[in-house]
């Protein structure tokens, strides 16, 4: 007998009184019971007249959806969830939010979803739109199902490192399920922790909210790391708050600066002040919830920023190191062409001499490059041959 | 009740009223953006953030609802900080060129920055790059200066119901516009307007909006445009709505004439109607006409106004639509009124200028026959040629005579026999009388008069008709469907040709013309006409009709100061038309020269309501005739909205119509009349709309 099939041997009441009892939490970002969402949507939509209804989503902020596994494994779980709380609450209103970036998915889950009357609908949940609907997230729809099964425990999915999404209960310690001691940074859900905080940390205190558990070494940068997670941000964003739409693009802005070495002394000031304010400045957790990894990275990783703002060295190697502009001795025609474009003026010499671009100056824009008539311009990541090191006429560098 | 404090103000509000508005309303301003009084609330733009007593961080208070016992604070640090960087990243995506905005002046964030003055240069300005969209009908779209309030989405979804307006976004760049980009007019948009009228900013605007006409004016020009300022919009929706009596009577309220006019109204409303832009025009006169032909009167009869007897007495001189409106009006004031026309009818033009084939008798004679039941008396066959001598008997005198003089040009040969004269030729023929022409006409004249006797003359029977003036095709006053119509029944039209000389010894032989090279007017309005070399031609006649313009039947013996054309000189023709004698008054065509019955109407409304000043009242002439009711702003959906065609009336053929005087246009038909109502783009639902607060409306924001 599936969960809905038990449900509905029930009064309302008897399933509702059952969900109390399972004192089942909502999954994801909010941690309050399910009964206490449920109290407050009713509450909701009788102060504004509004219908009420049930819709299962991922948390908004969820942008690497690795807890789409438990709806791909077993979508009735997750619909039959849905319509049991449709059931207890009285409302055929019904829907699954699929993220856009998993629209595909809609085609797996289309026969279950038909099965219990729910709407699939593809993007992020719009919270003003959905008041008086309790939402919940998917995982709470599927353990919603286990509990009127009678099989319901508690427990936290974590993908580690990329592994095969799992369920381990909640006690579990962090150190059993990953192996700490490379560990420069520990991604847990949506922010950074250190390899000893981590330690000390069971799965449940872990705020793993998205399921994602990632060990980041020395050979990761903490800032091209946070870069990559900022810009997904930015992407699913819906971009109809501004903290959440102009927040994001001036951390990642700032962010992504700081990794191509052009960061500016305030960036990490403006990063805390925006950062912070995102917290409480939307009413989805798109905004509230996605400024917390590069607030955790410039808290936690504070020398790791300032090695690339100050020093342009980033000590994993993964930024800048790719790289290098040079101008060919032997073909230099010392026209100075490259000079007048440089807009970090850093390109010396004078006409008839051979050009020399400063390495340390130069943050590769690469707007030289297509000026050289000579073609003598090259961007490498390769080895740098013996380059002039003091103004020296063209036709006379000599290697020796 | 609810008793709330905000800044230590005590104020007592309705439970779950939102706090932004209650402090709005209280006269204490709060900063915001995204808000709008006739729109759900969205809490985006966190320009109305408080601080609740008692509640960690803070909260947008256009999304509080008043309780019982809530303290707020609009002012802290903590707030002011937040606003500030709201600000701060709300203009990194906005262009920094106030000055060069068309909106410059209106802007409600430039006004927000002025109040909040944001710091900058901290963050990272971009320039959006979207290509502004001006191949809009009504509407222009720049969405590089849009700062997602989501106002214009709101306005189109919630309050409207047309839905064509979204949130899109391309390239991390969220943006408002149509599903896929598709022009308005492909995405069933309503061009109601509410987008532009809620876009705070420069980014939705309208493309044509007149910024000389008062706002109200240029918003809904049909009404503007209406000499008698009908409401258009208005009595369109109520004809949608199959309230027809409804729509009458919302016509009663500013004309006498509902039929007559619905019938040959000169509808100027049309040529500025705003539908014109998306398509075609409205037909704005033939629903009118609908609406008037279906009337029962069960909404107007017997209401309105009808002030007690004042004792005094007035005289209107003239029974047209000018003098008539005056009379009624004048009556509804309380006044003694006696119309005294010289013909053996009333209706002036109507009668005796408009051929029956366009406006049949009986609709004239059942209109004034709602004044008289009025109690305006009507004195027919009662020529006055000594107005002055009637202030012996009344207390005012208003001189509404009309132009039924014709005008003759002074060329050779204009003094035979067969020459005739455009107002003695239609008054005869209207009356039944022998109208003394032969079998060839020449009509010389290029207005909707020159048509009238033109089509008149085909009718009783003349064989060959040549229309001919000096206007090129294109600038005929004519309207085209008159032009086209009389081409249909076979009158010849000559148009850019002078009138050399009427040739004949004694009696027309025909007329000799040129061809017209070019013809405009100098700075002193003389003309001044180029012809052709060696175009001289000649049309055979037996009779020649002047159609060049009439002037008003009246000599200086009548007492009264004349002016140009014959005209009845008045103090100011806009604002005072009293004449050079005390208590006489003119009004309409006799004033102002030949025009059209919607402006003569108007003229009469203006002199009645001069003359009840003059006679001690008020000169309130207005009245409310139709239920007053809010109009419906949501419309809704309406697929290929801006595809519909106009409907047209239903014309009898050439061949049936020009051989007698039988109505030949019989309206709208009632199988598209609905259609061609819900065509509106009713620009009025606008004005309904709440306009902003800024804070330059709050006292304590005045400068001093």
């Amino acid at each position: 007998m599936s969960g809905i099939e038990n449900a509905k041997k029930m009064s309302k009441q008897e399933v509702l009184d059952k969900i109390a009892a399972s004192g089942i939490l909502e999954y994801g970002l909010h941690h309050e019971t399910l009964s206490e969402r449920i109290r407050m949507a009713e509450e909701e939509a009788q102060e504004e007249r509004l219908e009420l209804g049930v819709v299962a989503a991922l948390n908004n902020a969820d942008t690497d959806g690795v807890l789409l596994e438990v709806l791909k494994e077993n979508p009735e779980k997750v619909t039959g969830g849905i319509a049991i709380l449709g059931y207890a609450l009285g409302t055929d209103k019904l829907s699954l939010h699929i993220p856009e970036s998993a629209a595909e998915l809609a085609d797996l889950v289309k026969d279950a979803a038909e099965a219990e009357n729910v709407e699939i609908v593809t993007g992020l949940v719009n919270k003003r739109a959905e008041k008086g609907s309790v939402l919940m997230h998917m995982i709470t729809a599927a353990g919603l199902s286990d509990v009127l099964e009678d099989s319901f425990v508690a427990g936290i999915y974590v993908s580690a490192n990329g592994a095969e999404l799992k369920k381990v209960a909640c006690d579990t310690k962090l150190s059993d399920i990953v192996d700490l001691s490379e560990a420069k940074a520990v991604l847990a859900g949506y922010r950074y922790i250190r390899p000893e905080t981590a330690a000390a940390l069971t799965v449940g205190e872990a705020e793993i909210d998205n399921g994602l558990l990632r060990i980041l070494t020395e050979k990761d940068c903490i800032v091209a790391e946070t870069d990559e997670k900022l810009t997904a941000s930015r992407k699913q964003s819906c971009g109809r708050c501004v903290f959440c739409r102009e927040g994001l693009l001036q951390l990642q802005y700032m962010n992504n600066e700081i990794k191509e070495g052009r960061g500016k002394p305030d960036y990490i000031d403006m990063t805390k002040e925006i950062g912070e304010a995102m917290e409480f400045s939307t009413p989805c957790t798109m905004g509230q919830v996605s400024a917390k990894i590069v607030l955790s990275a410039v808290e936690l990783f504070e020398k790791e920023y300032e090695l690339h703002m100050k020093k342009k060295t980033c000590p994993a190697g993964v930024c800048f190191s790719a790289q290098t502009i040079y101008i060919d001795p032997r073909l230099c025609s010392g026209c100075g062409d490259c000079a007048d474009v440089c807009p970090k003026d850093c390109i010396d010499g004078k006409p008839k001499y051979i050009y020399m671009i400063d390495d340390f100056d130069c943050d590769r824009c690469g707007k030289c490059i297509p000026e050289c008539s000579e073609e003598a311009i090259v961007k490498t990541s390769g080895k740098v041959p013996k380059l002039p090191n003091k103004l020296t006429k063209v036709g006379k560098f000599r290697k020796r | 009740m609810a008793v709330i404090t905000i800044d230590g103000t005590r104020l007592e509000v309705p439970d779950h009223k939102n706090i932004l508005e209650c402090a709005l309303d209280a006269g204490i301003y709060i900063p915001h953006l995204c808000h709008h009084r006739d729109l759900n609330p969205l809490g985006s733009c966190r320009m109305c953030v408080v601080e609740v007593e008692g509640q960690e961080g803070v909260t947008t208070s256009c999304t509080l609802k008043a309780k019982d016992g809530l303290k707020i604070k609009t002012k802290t640090p903590k707030v002011e900080r937040l606003r500030m960087l709201a600000l701060e990243l709300l203009l990194t995506g906005h262009p920094q060129d106030c000055s060069t905005c068309p909106k410059y002046g209106n802007c409600e964030l430039q006004m927000l920055i002025q109040y909040i003055g944001p710091k900058s240069g901290r963050l990272k300005m971009r320039t959006k790059g979207f290509k502004p969209q001006e191949d809009n009908p009504l509407i222009l779209h720049d969405m590089n200066r849009c700062i997602l309030c989501g106002r214009c989405v709101r306005a189109c979804n919630e309050l409207r119901g047309v839905k064509v307006l979204q949130y899109q976004k391309k390239d991390m760049e969220t943006y408002v516009g149509t599903l896929h980009g598709r022009l308005l007019k492909d995405a069933d948009c309503r061009f109601c307007g509410a987008c532009a009228e809620v876009c705070p900013t420069g980014t939705i605007r309208d493309k044509v909006l007149d910024s000389e006409k008062a706002r109200e004016d240029a918003i809904v020009p049909c009404r503007h445009a209406c000499p008698a300022h009908t409401d258009i919009p208005r009595y369109i929706r109520l004809v949608k709505n199959g309230e027809y009596d409804e729509a009458a009577a919302v016509i009663r309220e500013k004309v006498p004439f509902p039929k007559a006019l619905g019938y040959i109204c000169s509808h100027v409303c049309e040529l500025e109607c705003k539908r014109k832009e998306v398509n075609e025009e409205m037909s704005i006169r033939d629903i009118k006409r609908y609406a008037a032909e279906h009337d029962t009167g069960s909404v107007w009869r017997g209401k309105g106004k009808q002030l007690a007897d004042t004792g005094k007495k007035v005289c209107v001189v003239g029974g047209g639509p000018a003098g008539l409106t005056a009379a009624y009006y004048l009556r509804k004031q309380g006044h003694d009124v006696t119309v005294k026309e010289a013909l053996p009818l009333v209706g002036g033009m109507m009668s005796y200028g408009i051929p029956s084939y366009r406006l049949p008798r009986e609709i004239i004679a059942d209109e004034a026959k709602v004044m008289e039941d009025q109690g305006v008396k009507i004195e027919v066959n009662t020529k006055v040629e000594k107005p002055i001598e009637l202030l012996k008997e009344y207390d005012a005198v208003l001189m509404a005579i009309g132009g039924h003089k014709g005008v003759c040009l002074p060329i050779e040969g204009h003094d035979q026999k067969g020459v005739i004269l455009n107002t003695d030729f239609l008054r005869n023929a209207s009356m039944g009388k022998e109208t003394g022409i032969g079998r060839k006409i020449v009509v010389l004249g290029g207005g909707n008069v020159a048509f009238d006797c033109a089509r008149t003359a085909k009718r009783l029977g003349a064989e060959e008709i040549h229309l001919a003036c000096l206007e090129a095709r294109a600038s005929m006053t004519a309207d085209d469907e008159e032009i086209e119509q009389a081409q249909e029944e076979g009158i010849f039209v000559h148009p850019a040709q002078t009138f050399e000389r009427i040739t004949g010894e004694g009696t027309v032989t025909g007329v000799d013309f040129m061809n017209v090279k070019s013809f405009s007017f100098d700075e002193n309005r003389r003309a001044i006409i180029e012809k052709e070399e060696g175009s001289e031609h000649h049309i055979d006649a037996d009779t020649v009709i002047f159609a060049v313009g009439q002037r008003p039947d009246i000599t200086e013996e009548a007492g009264l100061e004349l002016g140009r054309g014959n005209s009845i000189t008045v103090k100011d023709i806009e604002r005072d038309k009293k004449t050079s004698a005390e208590g006489i008054f003119a009004a309409g065509d006799a004033v102002y020269g030949t025009k059209s019955v919607i402006m003569a109407i108007e003229s009469g409304r203006e002199a009645a309501s001069q003359i009840d000043r003059y006679l001690g009242g008020d000169g309130d002439i207005s009245e409310v005739l139709a239920p007053v009711r809010k109009a419906e702003s949501y419309i809704g959906q309406c697929p290929g909205f801006g595809y519909e065609e106009k409907k047209y009336t239903q014309i009898d053929s050439a061949k049936s119509r020009s051989d007698n005087f039988d109505l030949f246009d019989h309206g709208i038909c009632d199988s598209d009349i609905c259609a061609e109502a819900g065509r509106c783009l009713q620009c009025d639902l606008r004005l309904q709309i709440s306009r902003p607060s800024t804070w330059g409306d709050f006292s304590e924001n005045k400068v001093v």
